[in-house]
């Protein structure tokens, strides 16, 4: 399924995916449309442009994976805007890709995604890193905030620094697959601490019954 | 004008509590003055005169040279007028007189409208007048013009910190404005611009030749547009910069800038410096790797430092290269980049082997 307002990318990536042969379930403009046609058409994938007319990113990617707990969504988005990408990464989304990337990056992060690895380019890696370290230091619940092992530390600097897993392998006598599970614990833990900082909010708030 | 609208309004509400009082003081003794009915009219005029202020003030116009004389004439006359009222023995050693804290009120006014100074002044001058009034200095003048003198003073202070800060909350509103304004823009250019220089650069590529040329051309004025519009304008603290706003605008196709969400907020000196070495660190990437050499800049921000790391995926340098280098007198890397980064107290640490491109770490420690 994609999803992207603009008419012309829209029919892009959908025709893109086709060549490249995949089954494009649905190509929507609005994020209300996808949250709402997303269970009928039960799409594995979701490429997701973060900027839509009527809901945020965020709100897509919750409505998405609330319906279909098992749908991966890769995040495509031409402005690149930081505390967006990083709030889609953390409610949910499998990775993301700067709209500028070229068509082999673009069909090679879908084909990961698609077999449930994370898409991580540098940009994301710097993020995710500078969140972790923000939660370290924020005073109060520094005690149960997540924390990053030295080795995954290790492995997500190396990935901000555009290093290729093949690479990272090589430098730290890795294998390949240990690389990219490193890689796949620093976004699980971070979905996690977000999904349990959200159930907290509620119970706090009293919207638990 | 809205933030001095209450201060006018307190002075106000403190004339009528000081009205009460004095009416209460006059209901006690008014069977020991000399002449009651003097006393009645003088508490009447003070009455009818804290009524036509109150309304007056009101109106900022209002506020002006002429009125403040006037009230604080009208004060002093109804404190002089006590001398034909309370018995002479009863004002020297200290007892009320017929306004009594009543007077107050036209130093506050003097403060409100001219500031310390001013309410200095009239507090002096009341002091003076209540001297005269009792004929000779008595711990209660003395007083009185002590704690006049500090209302004085403390109300002119508070006046001209509302000045202030109503000053900056008009340009609080005006950088809203514009900031709002820009993310406007922003959006606008999400939705067309940088959609479109994205799709051109894609397709130019795939078609290659002139097109793909083309596309490269698109791909940097995206990078540029984007880095432009893509970072939120935060509320800068007087003398510091977000780094990443400065290292941002090294972003382009072939150099990947990876940062924080949040702002990475240094003294703007260090900022400007750890940019400007990075910046000498790509523009070596350039010279030494070739111009269509990728980089990338990763800033962290630990507890106690900033980090900054330039990688490329040039040739590498030759062990002892660097070293000699500097031996031989061509000191590029080793003065522009170890030297402001040691000037700011942080160090450097490059990493290299053939094959394998080139790291180059800066690190600068947090001011405390």
């Amino acid at each position: 399924m994609v999803v992207d307002d603009h008419p012309m990318w829209r029919d892009g990536v959908a025709r893109d995916l086709t060549d490249a042969g995949y089954r494009v379930v649905a190509a929507v403009g609005e994020g209300a449309q996808a949250v709402r046609i997303g269970p009928s058409v039960r799409p594995e994938v979701v490429v997701l442009d973060l900027q839509l007319p009527d809901l945020s990113g965020v709100e897509v990617i919750q409505g998405l994976v609330a319906a279909l707990p098992q749908v991966r969504v890769l995040v495509l988005s031409a402005s690149g805007e930081q505390q967006d990408v990083l709030d889609a990464v953390k409610a949910g989304a499998a990775g993301y890709l700067l709209k500028s990337a070229a068509r082999e990056e673009f069909l090679d992060a879908v084909r990961r995604t698609a077999e449930g690895d994370a898409v991580f380019t540098a940009g994301l890696a710097g993020l995710v890193l500078g969140e972790y370290r923000r939660l370290a230091a924020a005073p109060g619940d520094g005690a149960d905030a997540p924390r990053l092992s030295e080795r995954e530390t290790e492995v997500l600097r190396l990935v901000a620094k555009g290093m290729t897993y093949r690479q990272i392998a090589e430098r730290l006598t890795l294998s390949h697959r240990t690389v990219q599970n490193h890689v796949q614990n620093t976004l699980g833990k971070l979905q996690l601490h977000n999904r349990v900082e959200l159930v907290r909010y509620a119970i706090e708030q009293g919207l638990d019954d | 004008m809205g933030l001095q609208a209450p201060l006018w309004r307190a002075v106000t509400v403190f004339r009528v509590a000081a009205l009460v009082y004095a009416t209460v003081l006059m209901l006690t003794g008014f069977r020991d003055f000399t002449r009651p009915w003097l006393g009645w009219a003088v508490l009447a005029a003070m009455i009818a005169w804290t009524a036509v202020t109150g309304v007056h003030y009101h109106d900022p116009a209002g506020r002006n040279r002429s009125w403040l004389a006037a009230d604080l004439a009208f004060t002093l006359a109804c404190l002089l007028a006590s001398m034909l009222v309370v018995p002479a023995a009863k004002l020297s050693s200290g007892g009320a007189t017929l306004p009594m804290a009543w007077v107050a009120g036209a130093v506050l006014v003097w403060a409100l409208r001219g500031g310390r100074r001013a309410g200095g002044i009239a507090a002096l001058i009341v002091g003076a007048a209540d001297l005269f009034l009792r004929g000779e200095i008595t711990s209660a003048t003395v007083n009185g013009t002590v704690l006049l003198l500090l209302a004085g003073g403390v109300m002119g202070y508070v006046s001209r910190l509302t000045d202030d800060a109503e000053t900056r909350l008009q340009r609080a509103v005006e950088l809203e404005a514009a900031t709002r304004e820009r993310e406007r823009l922003a959006r606008g250019m999400h939705d067309s611009v940088l959609q479109v220089l994205a799709l051109v650069q894609r397709r130019g590529t795939e078609l290659g030749g002139e097109a793909a040329e083309l596309g490269r051309l698109a791909g940097e004025q995206e990078a540029v547009l984007r880095s432009l519009v893509g970072v939120h304008v935060t509320a800068a603290v007087a003398g510091t910069a977000d780094l990443r706003l400065l290292l941002g605008r090294y972003g382009s196709p072939l150099v990947t800038v990876a940062t924080p969400a949040t702002p990475v907020l240094l003294p703007a000196a260090v900022a400007a410096e750890l940019a400007a070495a990075a910046g000498s660190a790509l523009d070596n990437v350039a010279t030494h790797c070739g111009s269509s050499a990728r980089a990338w800049v990763l800033v962290e921000q630990e507890p106690d430092a900033v980090t900054v790391s330039i990688r490329d995926d040039g040739p590498g340098i030759a062990p002892g290269r660097l070293a000699e280098a500097a031996t031989s007198g061509r000191l590029g890397v080793a003065q522009s980049i170890q030297g402001r980064v040691r000037d700011l107290g942080g160090t450097v640490a490059i990493t290299s082997g053939p094959g394998q491109g080139t790291e180059v770490e800066l690190r600068v420690p947090l001011p405390r």
